[in-house]
Parts: C-alpha cells; sequence; structure tokens
C-alpha cells in the first residue's frame, strides 16, 4: 500500500528500567482510527512520542505524512495534533488562554484563532468556561478544551492518548462521539491509544494490541478473530447440559472441530456455517429439545483477552 | 530561530511571573530591603555627627580603610558603607532572581505538566531553550537595573545634607552594574538550567541549585567589595570572565536541552 499516512518498521526503544518498545511495525490508511490497544505499560504513549518525533528511537524507521520524524519533526508537527495522558494545560490560564497561546506558537494569525478557538470551545461544550482559569475544571472538562487545543489548526493526523481515562460514563460517550465524528466527517486519521476495549470497538478500524512492548496482533476485529480461531462459533441451547455420547456425536460430524458442554447446551466450533444444520439434526436425532442454534461473532473482548492468554503463555514458554 | 514563538513564550512566562505573588513578593521584597531601606538607615544614622565610625574604619584591613579615611570625617560611614560594603547585594540580588527564575521556567514546566504539551508542538528545542534563557535573564537584570537606580537616588537624596553632591554612582560602579551584575546573572541561569533538567520539580531545583549557587554567592561577599577598591579595569576583567564561564554554561545547558532528552525524564 503506498497510500499509508502512517508506517513504521521495527520501532524500538529502549530505557534504563527496560525495553518500552520492541520492533513495532504498523501503518494507517487516510481517515482510518487505528487503536493501540494494550495494559499499562504495554509502549502505547511510547509509540505516540517516537511516531511524533518527539521521542528518539533506539531501532527502527518511521515516515509519518510523508516526513521523516525524527529529522523533519517540526514539519511533522505543525500537521498533527495531540491530546496527552494528563491534558497538560497550564493551570493558571483560562481555557481561552490556553488554546490562544497554542495558537499563536503554531503560527495562526489572530485574526483566524480567535473564532476558531470559540467555535472548538463551542463545539466541545466548553464556551461557558472560555474564561475561567483552567486550576478548577474535572478532568473531563480538561479533555475537552486539551481535545480542542489538538484540533486549532485542523490538523491531518491526531494521536489521542487515553481521551476516556478518568471520565465518567456520560463524559466518556460524549469523547467517544466526538472522535468517532472527527475521523468519520473529517476525515482525518487517528491513532488511540487506549486500555478500554468498548471504546477501540466503537471507534477503531483496525487495532494494534500491545503487552510489554511487543506487538501481539494487528488488524481490524474481524481479522484477528480470525487469526486466533478458525471457524465460527456455534452456541446451541438445549436446556440442560449434553450427555458424553452426544458431544463426542457431535465432534466426529464433518465440519465440527469442537464441542465443549455449557451449563445450557453446547458450544461448537464449525468450519463454515454450512455445518450447523447437521449439528441440531444430531442433537434432534439423540431426542433433545433444540431451543436456538446461533453462529456468535467472537466478541472483541473474547479476541484481547485470547491474544492476552497466548501471549502469557509465549511469555511463559 | 522562530521570534515569533519566542517572544509568545516569552510573553507568557514573564506574564506568569507577573501574576505570581510566590515569585514576586521575594523578588521584589528582598531587594527593597536590602537597596532602599538600608541606604535610607544609614543615611539617617550618618546625620547624627555624634556617631563615631573612625575606631571601627581603623579595624578594617588598610586597603579598604585608607581610602575611606580619605574622606573628611563625616562622610565616612556613608563611603564605607553605601560606597563599598553593599556593593555584594548588587550581585547577589541578580544571582538569586536568576536562579529562583529559571528553576521556575525550567524545572516548573515539568512539574506543570506542560513541557510534553509544548514538545509536541512545531517549537524548535533552541526556540525553546532561548526562550527560557530570555524570560529568566530579562527580569533578573531589570531588577537589579532598577534596584541600582532606586538605591542611587534614595541614598543620594538621604546623604545630601552631609555629602552636599551627588557621590554614587562611581565609574567603578558602572561596571559592575552594567557588566558584572548581568552576567552574574547568566552564571546563575547557566547553573540552574543543568540543575532543573535533572530534577522532577522546582523546590527539587531550588534546593539543589542552591547548594550550588551558594559558593557563588560567598564569593560575591568576599570579593566585589575588593573589586571597587581595585578599579575599573580589574573589575572589567572579571566581568568578563564571569561571562566566560556563563556562555560556556548556557551553550553546554543548549547541547543537553534536546528533544527526546526531555522527552525520556518526563
Ligand atoms: N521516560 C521514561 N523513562 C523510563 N522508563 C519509561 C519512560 N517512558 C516509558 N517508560 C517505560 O516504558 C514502558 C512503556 O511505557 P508507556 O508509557 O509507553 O506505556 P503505556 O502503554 O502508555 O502505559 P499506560 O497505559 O500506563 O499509559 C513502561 O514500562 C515504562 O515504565
Ligand atoms: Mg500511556
Amino acid at each position: 500500500m503506498t497510500d499509508a499516512v502512517l508506517r513504521c518498521q521495527g520501532l524500538t526503544r529502549h530505557f534504563p528500567s527496560g525495553t518500552a518498545l520492541d520492533g513495532l511495525t504498523i501503518d494507517a490508511r487516510p481517515g482510518e482510527v487505528v487503536a493501540l490497544l494494550g495494559p499499562n505499560g504495554a509502549g502505547k504513549t511510547t509509540t505516540m512520542r517516537l511516531l511524533n518525533g518527539v521521542l528518539e528511537p533506539d531501532a527502527g524507521t518511521a515516515s509519518v505524512l510523508g516526513l521523516d520524524p525524527w529529522r523533519q519533526g517540526d514539519e511533522l508537527r505543525a500537521r498533527t495534533g495531540v491530546l496527552t495522558e494528563n491534558a497538560g494545560l497550564d493551570e493558571r490560564l483560562t481555557a481561552r488562554e490556553n488554546l490562544a497561546f497554542v495558537a499563536r506558537l503554531r503560527g495562526i494569525p489572530e485574526a483566524r484563532a480567535t473564532p476558531r478557538i470559540m467555535e472548538l470551545l463551542d463545539r466541545f461544550g466548553m464556551a461557558h468556561r472560555a474564561d475561567v482559569r483552567v486550576q478548577g475544571f474535572s478532568t473531563g472538562q480538561r479533555k475537552r478544551v486539551a481535545l480542542a487545543r489538538a484540533l486549532l489548526h485542523e490538523p491531518e493526523l491526531l494521536f489521542l492518548d487515553e481521551p476516556t481515562s478518568g471520565l465518567d460514563p456520560v463524559a466518556t460517550r460524549d469523547v467517544v462521539d466526538l472522535i468517532g465524528s472527527l475521523a468519520q466527517e473529517q476525515g482525518r486519521t487517528v491513532i488511540l491509544c487506549t486500555h478500554f476495549l468498548g471504546e477501540a470497538g466503537r471507534l477503531a478500524d483496525r487495532m494494534a494490541v500491545l503487552f510489554s512492548g511487543h506487538l501481539h496482533a494487528f488488524g481490524t476485529p474481524t481479522q484477528l478473530a480470525g487469526e486466533l480461531w478458525t471457524g465460527t462459533e456455534v452456541r446451541v441451547e438445549l436446556g440442560r447440559p449434553p450427555g458424553a455420547d452426544l458431544l463426542s456425536r457431535l465432534g466426529s460430524i464433518p465440519g465440527v472441530v469442537q464441542a465443549v458442554p455449557l451449563e445450557d447446551g453446547v458450544l461448537a466450533r464449525v468450519t463454515t456455517r454450512e455445518s450447523v444444520p447437521a449439528l441440531v439434526a444430531a442433537c434432534v436425532a439423540a431426542g433433545e429439545q433444540v431451543f436456538a442454534a446461533e453462529p456468535r461473532q467472537p466478541s472483541l473482548e473474547d479476541v484481547y483477552f485470547e491474544i492476552e492468554a497466548r501471549a502469557k503463555r509465549g511469555a511463559a514458554a | 530561530m522562530n521570534r515569533s514563538v519566542i517572544r509568545t513564550l516569552l510573553a507568557r512566562d514573564l506574564g506568569m511571573i507577573r501574576r505570581s505573588r510566590a515569585l514576586m513578593l521575594p523578588m521584589l521584597f528582598l531587594p527593597t530591603l536590602l537597596l532602599v531601606i538600608l541606604p535610607a538607615a544609614i543615611g539617617l544614622a550618618a546625620r547624627e555627627r555624634s556617631l563615631d565610625v573612625d575606631r571601627f574604619i581603623e579595624m578594617l584591613p588598610g586597603g579598604l580603610a585608607d581610602p575611606v579615611l580619605a574622606h573628611p570625617p563625616d562622610e565616612r560611614l556613608i563611603i564605607l558603607v553605601l560606597g563599598y560594603m553593599v556593593a555584594p547585594l548588587f550581585l547577589i540580588v541578580p544571582l538569586m532572581v536568576s536562579s529562583v527564575l529559571a528553576a521556575d521556567t525550567f524545572a516548573g514546566e515539568k512539574e506543570r505538566k506542560t513541557l510534553e504539551t509544548l514538545l509536541h508542538l512545531p517549537v524548535s528545542d533552541r526556540d525553546l531553550y532561548v526562550a527560557k534563557l530570555l524570560s529568566t535573564f530579562i527580569p533578573s537584570t531589570a531588577i537589579s537595573w532598577l534596584g541600582f537606580t532606586v538605591f542611587c537616588i534614595v541614598s543620594n537624596i538621604v546623604c545630601w545634607p552631609v555629602m552636599g553632591r551627588i557621590f554614587l554612582p562611581t565609574g567603578t560602579w558602572m561596571i559592575v552594574i552594567l557588566w558584572l551584575a548581568p552576567a552574574v546573572a547568566a552564571l546563575g541561569l547557566g547553573v540552574m538550567v543543568r540543575v532543573s533538567i535533572r530534577v522532577e520539580n522546582t523546590q527539587e531545583a531550588q534546593q539543589l541549585g542552591g547548594a550550588v549557587v551558594l559558593p557563588f554567592v560567598v564569593i560575591a561577599v568576599g570579593q566585589t567589595t575588593g573589586l571597587l577598591l581595585a578599579g575599573p579595569v580589574v573589575t572589567m576583567a572579571v566581568g568578563s570572565v564571569v561571562w566566560l564561564i556563563a556562555a560556556l554554561l548556557n551553550i553546554r545547558g543548549m547541547q543537553l536541552y534536546r528533544r527526546s532528552s526531555m522527552a525520556a525524564r518526563l
């Protein structure tokens, strides 16, 4: 693909305390939301700093918006917007002053900056607090102001580091909606660091799953599930646990990879949908009552926890 | 260098210094006390003719005693204290002010968690560094010059009945103020930059910085009066040496103030 907005290869960074990132290779296409998903210490923030040319890598290459982040950093940063983990607002200034300060540093002429600042604060529901010092703001209000600040100069690429951490459910929903609209309506590319599966699931086109500096999976949720498991899961509801000989009979049907007992039925894994009728027929033939048989897409949680489990097994081995 | 970026950073820092009572009060209080109240008190004391300072003067080393004794008896207290002994204050003030401000702008940026924001902006490391140098250097120098002006005015007015002439500033004094005091401010700054890069917050920077700056204060106290006695040429030379050391420290500071190493310490 030549149309990548961002691509990096073998990105590695060590700190005296250990390796923060080890050989990361990912890419992002225009207008795409790519989530960096991983627990604390996974290397998400480090990745963001590296890709925006703020931190230099020990190894690896990257091209972001066609630029080398470490040689053309200022050029790159003129076209990216960042929401850092803690909003990084100056507490001593008002919301408007914080934005005006950054607008000036970004070289946006005052005549353009002034209406833009009000427009953004208004859009993020912060217009009524524009002239209040940030000191008294809640976490959610800070995130909104910082998000507005990241958008001042209409960046082509946005780095958002845990945009919803510390927010209540309503504020989380609002911020997630905002981010969704940024990508969808305005065609910006977004790199979203998060450890919330729900947020990644709602917003991300593709996700990179990181554990302690290693990339364990990268792709759409469906792709990731496909890499983890063959076929689909089918839950057959029988109203009671299955007998042992029913289980072994189901397991021998062509196309059925696996059949495990549940409290109220069977969870079977089939290579294709075509095996589902045979599965149901076998249950009926065994004298069972079939209340439901539903093929089930693995949820993002399933995918994530399976990757995590395999990562741990890999680390243990 | 991007002037508009430097101006913006400078305007914010200077504005914040002005708004901050924690910075403004000590910065104004100490110089006022040292540079206004002290000369006023000495001047008033000298008007009391009964005061006999000659015995004290005779105990001073000959180098200081002789030039003071060359003046008529009435003027001796004034010449001794205001003409020579307060001189160190004019170096301590820029040194202290620049240390406090440098700690605030360099370590404070980290402590306030605003440094990462700046690093993610299209602002070059050098512009950021230069802005921070200026936001420390300009106020420290301004305060010492303003302080000296006020000191001269107060001294001349209060001492007029005794002196009957404008006795301050002398040529050597002017060199101390215009050449040496800014050099000392730059020196304090150079030291604090190095210290601030290493620490987490302003308080640590001030503690560690205080320990490093203190010897300079001691040198200033011990030697400045001597400089005034030694005359303009020596004062110029000493000023040049201090400037050189300050310049080396600050150039090294600029090399250390690199984005990636700052980001690695966030
Ligand atoms: N400046 C630094 N100095 C030393 N170690 C660091 C530094 N930055 C990151 N690390 C280490 O690198 C690893 C990855 O850190 P990073 O901040 O990138 O993780 P993260 O995925 O953003 O975690 P979180 O969800 O907690 O924000 C951690 O073990 C961290 O301790
Ligand atoms: Mg992080």
